[in-house]
């Protein structure tokens, strides 16, 4: 093979290479969840305001009051999110636009959003989502694929 | 006299334009009958079949090189695809969403593709003659190993992280993979609405760039070399042209955009049926490409445009018409599936035919030169 070919191709691989990292880091899915709840760090307690709605991509994908959660999708490491709380009953709202870095290990972020406008660290008001299996899904009998002659995966015609 | 000699000739010609056209001319009267039956209104005809269009004319545009080479209709396209669903399924577990999800599927099918090409490309040398029959069969041969691959080595061998991809007992994929984060977002992206009709304008972007790469590719030396492949594989080696190698790399590269035409067609789905999708695709993309007046020796971009249209336009309108017609939607579901695979019996018998025609004529030809010599 020719040194100039061999060149082209070793670089098409590289560049190729490259663009599939990159997709791997600004591509990176993670469905992030808003706690609206009471937060003990420290033997500190961090109370809930009234009300927290919750805006992405500025559509409002959360109204949350106390006790409550709320979802989003996201792609990247850089998430943004604007929030319009209202501390008491009747009292007045306040905008602001927060951005956070994603943990990309993480599928699901649970953000708790009481410690994270008290200014925690990322350690006290993040929290990784782990689905529980529920018994349907664990028990649950899938269809396997067969073929023309009636013959299914495990050989029982 | 000249005058007789020009209207044969006209008439001939309109005659072999009958010919040539005979499968588009049906499907273009059976639309026409079948449309004012459906009750379709125009705007939701065209959004289909813009949708339709989007789907598949980049997978059926992978038929084209194979032809070129002479390697008739590569029914290993299959491969392609099963390539394109295993990067998909990677790329789903990672969790890698949206656009780079769908440019990440693509590089990863590119070395299963080439693989798996190669391999159908090296078979389809040793079967010279019989290529669709073999790339067919090579296509089931595949399937099965892919269903090994996918259903005992992914989360057992091959990591699978996530439990939703998982089958219950810890290995093998489900049945379905939701592609939901990367639903439409090719075909999204860019978007426009004309009277109601959403247009993918990044989908035909792509599709068009296939459509330059094809009408380039046609000029440099291995297009060249593929097309004199394509007409004499003898002429072609005395020239000195690599006959093998050439057919291979045409294989490979139908394979490769096979792939990236899966992942358009999956990201526009939305979800990844794992062992079926790839089942049938290759003979609706043949068939298609076969109703848009192609045949196995000669195909173009347009009949691929024309094909996917009024072959699409069939698989929307004749339930409908089926069911005003007989009351019974499965009529319809049952003609158009029929039609498909007839389509393509008849494109296959009158290519032997014409091949054997061809042969006749040409000893005749030959038999009356020896004579003509001999007095």
């Amino acid at each position: 093979m020719k040194k100039r070919t061999l060149f082209f191709r070793i670089g098409a691989i590289v560049i190729l290479l490259a663009i599939a990292a990159v997709m791997m880091v600004i591509g990176r899915g993670h469905t992030v969840y808003f706690d609206n709840k009471k937060l003990e760090y420290n033997g500190e307690t961090y109370d809930t305001p009234y009300k927290v709605c919750v805006y992405v991509n500025d559509e409002r994908v959360a109204k949350l009051y106390d006790k409550e959660r709320g979802m989003a999708t996201w792609i990247g490491q850089n998430f943004e999110m604007t929030l319009e709380i209202t501390q008491e009953k009747g009292g007045d709202e306040t905008t602001e636009t927060y951005q956070i870095t994603l943990p990309y290990n993480m599928d699901g972020i649970v953000i708790n959003l009481p410690g994270f406008l008290a200014g925690l660290d990322q350690d006290a008001y993040i929290t990784e989502f782990v689905p529980v299996a529920t018994e349907e899904t664990t028990t649950e009998e899938e269809e396997l694929p067969g073929d023309e002659f009636g013959i299914d995966i495990d050989g029982d015609i | 006299m000249s005058k007789q000699v020009k209207a044969k000739k006209k008439r001939l010609t309109f005659g072999q334009f009958l010919a040539n056209n005979s499968v588009p001319i049906m499907f273009i009267l059976f639309c026409a009958v079948c449309i004012p039956i459906s009750g379709f209104s125009p705007s939701y005809l065209l959004n289909e079949i813009v949708t339709r269009m989007g789907r598949n004319t980049f997978l059926i545009l992978c038929l084209l090189i194979p032809i070129m080479a002479g390697m008739g209709l590569n029914f290993g396209m299959t491969l392609g695809a099963m390539a394109g669903e295993i990067a998909l399924i990677f790329v789903s577990d990672w969790q890698i969403w949206g656009i780079p999800g769908v440019v990440l599927a693509m590089i990863l099918s590119i070395p299963i593709s080439i693989l798996l090409g190669a391999f159908c490309g090296g078979m389809l040398n040793r079967a010279r003659g019989r290529e669709m029959i073999t790339s067919y069969i090579i296509s089931f041969f595949i399937n099965g190993v892919y269903q090994l691959v996918v259903l005992y080595m992914m989360g057992s061998i091959i990591p699978i992280k996530h439990s939703e991809i998982k089958l219950p007992r810890g290995y093998g994929i489900r049945n379905t993979v939701s592609l939901l984060n990367m639903r439409q977002c090719i075909d999204n992206l860019l978007a426009i609405n004309v009277n109601g009709v959403k247009i993918p304008v990044l989908t035909f972007i792509l599709i068009a760039l296939l459509c330059l790469f094809i009408v380039w590719f046609r000029k440099t030396k291995l297009g060249q070399d593929m097309r004199a492949v394509g007409q004499d594989m003898e002429v072609a080696r005395d020239a000195g042209i690599k006959v093998e190698r050439t057919r291979i790399i045409s294989i490979i590269m139908s394979t490769v955009f096979a792939g990236f035409g899966m992942i358009l067609y999956l990201q526009n789905m939305g979800n990844l049926s794992t062992y079926s999708s790839h089942s049938q695709i290759g003979m609706f993309c043949i068939a298609a490409l076969l109703v848009g007046g192609a045949s196995v020796d000669r195909a173009s971009i347009g009949n691929v445009f024309v094909g996917v249209t009024l072959f699409h336009l069939m698989f929307i309108v004749a339930p409908a018409a089926g069911a005003k017609i007989t009351g019974d939607s499965m009529i319809g579901e049952y003609f158009r599936v029929f039609i498909s695979y007839g389509v393509i019996t008849v494109a296959l018998i009158m290519y032997e035919t014409k091949k054997r025609r061809n042969k006749s004529m040409a000893g005749q030809e030959l038999a009356a030169a020896q004579k003509e010599e001999a007095q």
